[in-house]
């Protein structure tokens, strides 16, 4: 009787065995390097202080303790409040930036104009630009406007920043929207908005929460450094702003820094994956014939 | 209603004309199909018809009114896209039920508009699936759906069923042909595929170049070709052409000169064509093996057996064009041997040196039942 082979998988999907160990090897390498510093922060919290200084240094905790994660609370009391802080930036920003980025890259995606090409280069061109490179005349901007020390001071500037990569994302999710669908709704009666309302918005809404995501990643990482500049008020102070409170007069409490920053980090983790579960594809299977 | 008259129409796209003067008068309730080669302006013409292209010149009628300036609706004309445009985040009674929500129609005449154009079109069982979950034929049925609950008076179809695979196109061709009974309305339809065009129009456009050059019945273009371009887009395999010399007109036809030999043609007779070069076309099909009013020499270079046809391709000397022959049933012909080839003077087709067709004296009205 002929060998009949188990494996289903398409020959172009199938390696040797030595090209398997150098896939995982090579998995190995880069993960290890991507996730190193948060295996080694993650220990560091559970440590004692002063198990952190011993020598030789020990990377497994010894007798560890989630200890940290409780008196963070206390040598900070105002931790929350940070945290909510960002949260709350990221989240008004995010709003806002989705709010300006729907309708404009839809209409990037759908409508040619004159000058329309110049537009987008530029949006390009400033993204090229980080906000530091610009602190000072910003500085200078929002004192002029009376926003500094405000949360605006860091909501504006982030959102400012982080509309044109998100206008580009979005258009290109958007110009994969055959435009058949807008001739077939204006065939149908449907006026442009109705038809971006009812057709296009839900097609692309896992566009949108990709942008939505990325945005809010990118304001998330950005407070920092026009909370740092703009905001001296510690009541608006965001997460990274007011991980320096950890940074005592003599000596930093790193075992509670770490803990800090994994749980000012953990909200966005729960927003992010549950944003995740919209990011299905294939949505607009069944609507052309390609 | 659903009269449509176009009048001296041209569409241009910058420089390039696509649409040049086409003027057709469309009855209520007609069949209309338009076909041509690809390029020639019909999806165009179409487009402009349905009022999402804008008409550079000349007049759209619909109903005595003139419509240039109104948008789709307001025509009262309803489009089927080739590639469905099916919205595909809604359900089958969403997408059909589109245009009446877009009107704010009440939820109860929603439902009942819908449920009747499903049932028309044996959907029924699948109105809450999704499109993306259809069959290619299904999905067209549903932009189908959606065309006809607005109860237009005109249908315009694109080229609806080149998706679909020849078994389900057969079907669907009949399944439209019985919709256009059922309804009534004027259809315009554009197609690629002559067979549709000859089984569902009533009259069929045939468009060149942005140009219409020919309007008739379906047997009339095939029987009556008015050009050397018709005749040989409709038909297929397509008509051989062979070029022959006038040698005198008298009351029964036109005589003339091909391949060496010398015939009467029973076409309508013209003055002033002594001498000139014309062009003899014979369709394959009414080629047959051995002498003819007219007989060839010719060797088949290929031959195709399809069981019900037999399909000849033979090179005639002094030629470098293939003359095609096409016989029913199976022929055991063997290829590169030489055979004879003849063909009836009242088959043929007799073309001036500017490819308008001299008519031929046939009448269609006696070999059909006659039609409207
Ligand atoms: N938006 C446009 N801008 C410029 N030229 C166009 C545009 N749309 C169509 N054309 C040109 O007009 C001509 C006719 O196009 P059209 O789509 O009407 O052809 P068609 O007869 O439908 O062809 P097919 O059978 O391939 O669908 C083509 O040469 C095309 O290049
Ligand atoms: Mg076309």
């Amino acid at each position: 009787m002929a060998v009949r082979s188990k494996d289903t998988r398409p020959m172009i999907d199938r390696y040797r065995w030595w090209e398997v160990v150098l896939i995982y090897a090579g998995i190995f390498v880069f993960l290890f390097f991507m996730l190193a510093p948060f295996i080694e922060g993650f220990l560091v919290s559970l440590k004692p202080l002063s198990q952190l200084f011993s020598s030789p240094y020990k990377f497994w905790p010894e007798n560890g303790s989630f200890k940290a994660y409780y008196t963070m609370w206390v040598s900070v009391p105002r931790f929350g409040r940070y945290i909510f802080n960002s949260f709350l930036i990221s989240t008004v920003a995010t709003i806002i930036v989705l709010a300006l980025v729907v309708p404009a890259a839809y209409a990037f995606a759908r409508f040619n104009y004159k000058g329309m090409a110049l537009v987008l280069g530029g949006f390009l061109a400033v993204s090229m630009f980080s906000g530091a490179v610009l602190l000072i005349p910003l500085f200078r901007l929002m004192r002029t406007l009376g926003l500094l020390n405000t949360y605006f001071a860091m909501i504006v500037p982030g959102v400012a920043f982080l509309i044109p990569s998100a206008i580009w994302l979005l258009r290109t999710y958007m110009m994969r929207i055959p435009t058949e669908l807008n001739e077939a709704a204006y065939m149908d009666g449907a006026s442009q908005f109705y038809t971006f309302r009812r057709v296009i918005l839900p097609i692309a809404a896992p566009g949108i929460v990709v942008v939505a995501i990325t945005t809010f990643i990118g304001a998330y990482a950005q407070q920092f450094i026009f909370a740092l500049t703009f905001n001296s008020k510690s009541d608006y102070m965001p997460l990274p702003v007011g991980l320096f409170a950890y940074f005592g007069k003599q000596d930093v409490i790193w075992n509670e820094l770490m803990a800090a920053s994994f749980v000012g980090i953990a909200p966005a983790l729960v927003i992010i994956f549950f944003l995740q579960r919209y990011l299905v594809g294939g949505l607009t299977a069944g609507a052309v014939k390609q | 209603m659903g009269q449509l008259s176009l009048k001296n129409v041209i569409k241009t796209f910058g420089d390039f004309e696509v649409v040049k003067n086409v003027s057709l008068d469309v009855q209520e309730g007609e069949f209309i199909v338009f076909v041509g080669p690809s390029g020639c302006g019909k999806s165009t013409l179409l487009r402009m018809i349905a009022g999402l292209e804008h008409t550079t010149g000349g007049d759209i009628v619909i109903d005595g009114k003139r419509v240039n300036d109104l948008p789709p609706v307001k025509r009262g004309i309803a489009m089927v896209f080739q590639s469905y445009a099916l919205y595909p985040h809604m359900s089958v009674y969403e997408n059909i039920a589109f245009p009446l929500r877009v009107e704010g129609a009440p939820e109860a005449v929603i439902r009942k508009k819908v449920n009747d154009a499903a049932a028309i079109l044996h959907l029924d069982e699948r109105l809450h699936q999704r499109p993306g979950q259809l069959s290619g034929g299904q999905r067209q049925r549903v932009a189908i759906g959606r065309a006809i609950v607005r109860e237009p008076e005109i249908f315009l179809f694109d080229e609806p069923l080149s998706n679909l695979d020849a078994a389900l196109r057969a079907d669907m061709r009949i399944e439209l042909t019985r919709l256009h009974k059922q309804l009534g309305a004027t259809m315009i339809y554009v197609t690629h595929d002559q067979i549709e065009a000859m089984t569902m129009a009533d009259r069929i456009v045939v468009l060149h170049g942005g140009d219409i050059s020919q309007v008739g019945a379906p047997l009339e273009l095939y029987h009556k070709p008015q050009n050397t371009f018709v005749a040989g887009f409709i038909g297929n395999p397509r008509m051989n052409m062979l070029p022959a010399r006038c040698m005198g007109v008298t009351a029964n036809g036109v005589q003339i000169s091909c391949q060496g030999q010398s015939v009467t043609l029973p076409v309508a007779p013209r003055a002033g064509l002594e001498g000139a070069e014309m062009l003899l076309g014979i369709r394959p099909e009414h080629v047959t093996l051995g002498q003819g009013d007219l007989t060839l020499r010719a060797t088949p270079n290929v031959i195709e057996q399809l069981g019900q046809q037999t399909i000849g391709y033979a090179s005639l000397d002094g030629r470098e064009e293939n003359f095609l022959f096409v016989l029913s049933g199976t022929r055991g012909i063997e290829d590169d041997k030489p055979i004879s080839l003849g063909f009836a003077a009242a088959d043929c087709h007799l073309f001036d040196s500017t490819g308008a067709a001299l008519e031929r004296q046939v009448d269609i009205a006696a070999m059909t039942a006659p039609t409207l």
